[in-house]
């Protein structure tokens, strides 16, 4: 199983539509696609993990890290997730604290 | 793989599997798959089954980390009838006991009941996790 992305406009968001599993052989091309977006000056990006079907650690990291380059541009990283099992992971690292999780692409873009 | 994919077998008289991979993060999938699979056999629950994928899963990531280009990763599933115990070990030119701050280390304490490193030879670093059964057994 491979991790395959997707990227579209929403608005004044991009949304990257992320299918498949993130480990650690997967995650360096999700860090790859936001570092593009950022150095592409799209500040306000949604991560839709709706069809992920494995997420650990690493894939955290690599959303932590999106994260840490947008709001150096006073810029958002949001989250569509509403599967339980990959909420788990969120909360035990404590990241739901971190992210703003939502439970659609229309919830997400409609805030910022 | 063919042992733990006959229905027949039951896992209860298998007491130990052990599995040899590259250690590439490619093959990671692999034995997330077989740890999921043999808690299955052990009726875990869909939870407890996540569970063990995601700590196996982190354990070998951080093995990986410092394993020797082009060395093998291997995994050794220890089973009895309430729980699993994964044994697995890399080769490293100079093996040291992984930081235990960060997210990965976070998930695996919070998804193991027991989780351990230790570096059993010069250039042999090592992770033994174990998961319980859950006491209170699904049909």
């Amino acid at each position: 199983m491979d991790l395959s992305l997707d990227t579209r406009a929403e608005g004044e968001h991009t949304v990257v539509s992320v299918a498949g599993e993130i480990d650690v052989y997967t995650a360096p091309k999700l860090r790859e696609a936001l570092l593009e977006l950022v150095n592409a000056g799209k500040y306000h990006i949604v991560v839709d993990v709706e069809r992920v079907e494995f997420l650990d650690s690493t894939g955290l990291g690599v959303l932590v890290g999106g994260l840490k380059r947008v709001r150096a541009h006073n810029g958002t990283l949001q989250v569509v997730c509403t599967q339980e099992r990959l909420l788990k992971i969120f909360r035990i690292t404590g990241l739901t604290k971190v992210f703003a999780l939502h439970g659609s692409v229309a919830e997400a873009v409609a805030e910022n | 793989m063919t042992d733990v994919a006959d229905p027949p077998v039951d896992v209860r008289d298998v007491a130990e599997i052990d599995m040899s991979v590259p250690a590439e993060g490619a093959y990671l999938s692999v034995l997330r798959t077989a740890a999921a699979g043999l808690a299955a056999r052990l009726n875990f629950t869909l939870d407890d089954i996540e569970d063990l994928r995601i700590a196996v899963d982190e354990a070998c990531s951080i093995l990986l980390a410092q394993a020797i280009a082009g060395s093998r990763l291997t995994c050794a599933f220890h089973m009895t009838e309430d729980s699993v115990t994964v044994r697995a070990s890399v080769r490293a030119t100079s093996p040291r006991i992984p930081s235990r701050d960060g997210f990965s280390w976070t998930v695996l304490t919070a998804l193991t009941s027991r989780v351990e490193f230790d570096i059993r030879s010069p250039d042999l670093l090592l992770i033994e996790l174990s998961h319980q059964r859950p006491v209170v057994g699904l049909a």
